[in-house]
């Protein structure tokens, strides 16, 4: 706040011309902040465009490798019911084996099925930060729009952007404290019944 | 006959993973892709148990808990709320709004089996 006071208070004219663009409907555009936050919102989207592929490709993947999984499974069961009941036969110690190869793959989908759900909570994060984004990119809008409703009264305007900025700056802070995801890992998450 | 459970989520990967686990435990799933969606099939089928998301667009998890609680029908269904959301504040709306338990993503599918089994009976 202090900063942005004293950053203001040195504008001169000649900065104000470089920093801030009036347009001809006498709108100011604060254009390089503007600009700047779209380029992040790109990022995001781009971001969360990556992921969703990814996603929905590893969920193919998943499905295709837990269907195999299931024929293996059903085969093995299917040559334990051929094969002679009489003793060891030797393909008795195979099908324990591939039983226990069966089990274990279970086992490791089980877990893919915990992990698989990153995509969900990086989307919702992602989501979350690009809100903050757009907020934030609104309420520079606004400030600039409010400068240009002031007409020729520049210099008042420019004295009041720092704490202008640094409420429309403390709002977004404010809403990203509620984050809708605070989990720092893919661990399970807690269950409560009531 | 197979129990019905109503999966709702407006990430289709999660509702994937969802009926996965689910029908491979054989159960039947109608998916939901929001609490508008679910409210709507809620209404035309006969479930026996909801699981559902908070954040969703139109209508949000605890908006649907609200909207069934009123419903006869949904006055003692089991209703599982299944969130990234763990802050208490939440829980407590959610409880206050009728929900049965509270799981928080990412789920366990042997956890999450299990805990549907004790409520669904």
């Amino acid at each position: 706040m202090t900063e942005l006071q004293s950053a203001s208070d040195k504008l001169d004219n000649k900065v104000e011309d470089k920093l801030v663009l009036e347009d001809k409907d006498g709108v100011i555009c604060n254009n390089a902040a503007n600009e700047y936050l779209m380029g992040i919102r790109g990022d995001l989207k781009q971001a969360e465009r990556l992921v969703s592929d990814a996603v929905n490709n590893l969920v193919c993947n998943f499905r295709y490798i837990s269907k195999l999984t299931g024929s293996h499974h059903e085969m093995v069961l299917a040559i334990e019911r051929m094969a002679p009941p009489e003793g060891r036969h030797p393909i008795s110690g195979l099908l324990e084996k591939q039983m226990v190869i069966a089990n274990r793959i279970e086992q490791e989908l089980d877990a893919v099925i915990t992990s698989l759900q990153f995509g969900d909570l990086v989307a919702q994060l992602l989501e979350h930060t690009a809100r903050q984004v757009e907020i934030l990119s609104d309420e520079l809008r606004r400030i600039d729009r409010q400068g240009g409703s002031q007409g020729r009264d520049r210099k008042r305007y420019f004295k009041s952007m720092p704490s202008e900025i640094n409420k429309a700056v403390n709002g977004v802070k404010n809403m990203g404290k509620k984050k809708p995801v605070v989990q720092q890992g893919m661990k399970m998450g807690d269950i409560e019944l009531f | 006959m197979a129990k019905t459970i109503l999966a709702v989520d407006d990430s289709a990967s999660i509702r994937q993973m969802v009926a996965f686990t689910l029908k491979g435990a054989g159960y039947e799933v109608i998916e939901a892709v929001d609490g508008q969606d679910a409210f709507d099939k809620a209404n035309h089928h006969q479930v026996n148990l909801i699981l559902t998301d908070i954040n969703m667009p139109r209508m949000d998890g605890l908006k649907l808990l609200e909207l069934l609680r009123k419903l006869a029908q949904y006055k003692n269904i089991p209703i599982l709320i299944l969130t990234t959301e763990s802050g208490n504040e939440m829980k407590a709306k959610g409880r206050a709004a009728g929900a049965t338990g509270w799981l928080v993503k990412p789920f366990d599918p042997k956890r999450l089996l299990e805990v549907i089994g004790k409520v669904i009976s």
